[in-house]
């Protein structure tokens, strides 16, 4: 078949106009920018933005908890497969650039910590994990607990520190 | 001299095209999860690149495809006798060897699905049955648990392949199930399971099914008319699947798509990325167009088999993942654009392609 009677072809035909109509639209859609909906989900604009702070403490047995202070945020165990962008959810807990936990309540046991620095943040997700994002980006709060050398049977709360960064 | 030239250009050309149509192919949902923490840190501030909010640069791209696309319609043309000699055997085993490869695919991905042996990135096994796929987790739809046994007992009847054609129809129905159940978010995967089972409607259960030794090959049997027009809108919906896809993760969320690339350290061959990505958008949307029109269904069919392998080495994951692809990718590439007569014989298909 010649490529003038290709070009006449239905298929081509069909093929070209799919992507002369995505060459199209395409930039009109990615105009505005916004972070991919598959990873993150936009709070809107009008809504007030949950603001989120960290802090650490160490039980007698040498455990710590990290409570999350949410204001404007409700934290639920219920999980959905498609949510709105509300700042309702859970938050998700990462030590040292990795995640530990899925906290569904504010206040999370990070179980005992080797002695050395700990990076903790804390990221508000919404109800289907999707990320959080508010007017600068994710929703999230940090920490460093440093955890000095010691045994484990000497431990004090006193000899540990944890510091929002 | 010029031959050689050409051929080896063509030696240079055609594995770099199939990488990237391999990775196009295969980055949906699920590969989100696999983003570690600081890569999402990073991922919220990457910016939109300029090449996809370019109605110049977009449209310069679309002229390309379409020359291209032009150039392999015209090919496939020219090529047909050849392409229907080499593929005769592929041809005569196809409504034997199809069927039962996309029942075994298709059960194993019911089964894990509804063992929770296939869990999305980051959650444990045999911990949360899902429906069909990793991300539709059961759990976050009350009331349907049941769908986990459920899945498991059809798993069972397409590996045995009892009663393929009713099976077929229930699949396609998990498929509008799952819509309703799951929302738009599961518009990325109800084409890819809702073809397979229409396609088992047409077929039957093929070779090595409890069907065709019981004699109940026949039940909901199409006719011919249905069996042509199926086999179109098989075609069709696996064609949608890959288009919705490109579009939906790929067009319009490129920093994602680029962020896997990374994340994968896939080759870019000294491109910049947003090159590569677009290119990969491209491929995966003209494949997905072209399977939508019936044209060039083998090449398209090998090229994604090769990309669910490339992206499952790539990415670490297992090939499990893309078990009701390679199904029907296998199929579409042994049937080719028509689903042949299970009557005609081995030697009718070589006598019809001389």
């Amino acid at each position: 078949m010649s490529p003038a009677r290709t070009a006449r072809n239905p298929s081509f035909g069909l093929v070209a106009a799919m992507l002369a109509t995505l060459a199209v639209g395409a930039p009109l859609f990615n105009a505005e920018g916004a972070p991919p909906r598959s990873v993150f989900l936009q709070l809107p604009a009008d809504l007030p933005e949950p603001q989120v702070s960290l802090a650490a403490t160490r039980t007698a047995k040498g455990y710590w908890q990290l409570r999350i202070d949410a204001d404007g945020f409700r934290f639920t165990d219920l999980c959905l497969s498609d949510a709105a962008a509300i700042p309702v959810g859970h938050a998700h807990i990462i030590r040292n650039g990795v995640k530990v936990a899925s906290a569904f309540f504010p206040v999370v046991d990070l179980g005992q910590l080797p002695p050395g620095k700990h990076h903790v943040a804390a990221v508000l997700r919404g109800q289907d994990h999707r990320a959080l994002v508010g007017r600068s980006g994710l929703i999230k709060a940090d920490l460093l607990i440093v955890v000095p050398e010691s045994r484990p049977d000497s431990l004090h709360a006193a000899d540990a520190v944890a510091e929002s960064t | 001299m010029k031959g050689h030239l050409q051929a080896s250009r063509v030696l240079e050309i055609v594995p770099l095209t199939l990488v990237f149509a391999f990775a196009a192919a295969t980055a949906s949902a699920h590969e989100a999860w696999l983003l570690t923490p600081a890569e999402i840190e990073a991922l919220v501030a990457e910016p939109m690149p300029a090449l996809f909010a370019s109605h110049l640069w977009l449209g310069v791209a679309a002229v390309i495809g379409a020359a291209l696309t032009m150039i392999a319609l015209i090919a496939e043309d020219r090529l047909r006798p050849h392409e229907q000699r080499i593929a005769a055997p592929l041809l005569a085993g196809a409504t034997a060897v199809g069927p039962m490869l996309l029942r075994f695919g298709m059960a194993i991905m019911l089964v894990l699905a509804g063992t929770g042996g296939l869990p999305r990135h980051g959650t444990a096994l045999w911990v949360e049955p899902t429906l069909l796929v990793p991300d539709m987790q059961l759990g976050l739809v009350f009331g349907w648990d049941w769908l986990a046994a459920a899945q498991i007992i059809l798993a069972l009847a397409l590996a045995v392949g009892l009663l393929a054609r009713p099976a077929g129809a229930l699949l396609i129905g998990l498929s509008f199930l799952g819509m309703m159940l799951f929302g738009a978010p599961f518009l990325a995967y109800a084409p890819h399971f809702a073809a397979p089972g229409l396609i088992l409607m047409l077929s039957g259960g093929g070779a090595m099914s409890l069907d065709r030794r019981l004699g109940l090959d026949d039940v909901l049997l199409p006719s011919p008319a249905a069996l042509k027009v199926g086999w179109r809108l098989s075609q069709i919906l696996v064609g949608a699947g890959f288009l919705y896809l490109a579009i939906a993760f790929k067009l319009t969320q490129p920093t994602l798509l680029i962020a896997i690339l990374d994340h994968g350290n896939l080759p870019t061959f000294g491109m910049p990325q947003p090159v590569v990505a677009l290119i990969m958008t491209g491929i995966e949307i003209i494949c997905g167009a072209l399977l939508i029109v019936g044209r060039l269904t083998r090449p398209v069919a090998l090229a994604i088999i090769a990309a669910i392998t490339t992206l499952a080495v790539g990415l670490g994951e297992t090939p499990l993942f893309h078990a009701n692809l390679y199904g029907i990718m296998v199929f579409l590439l042994m049937a080719g654009p028509a689903l042949p007569d299970a009557r005609v014989s081995f030697a009718g298909y070589r006598r019809a392609a001389t």
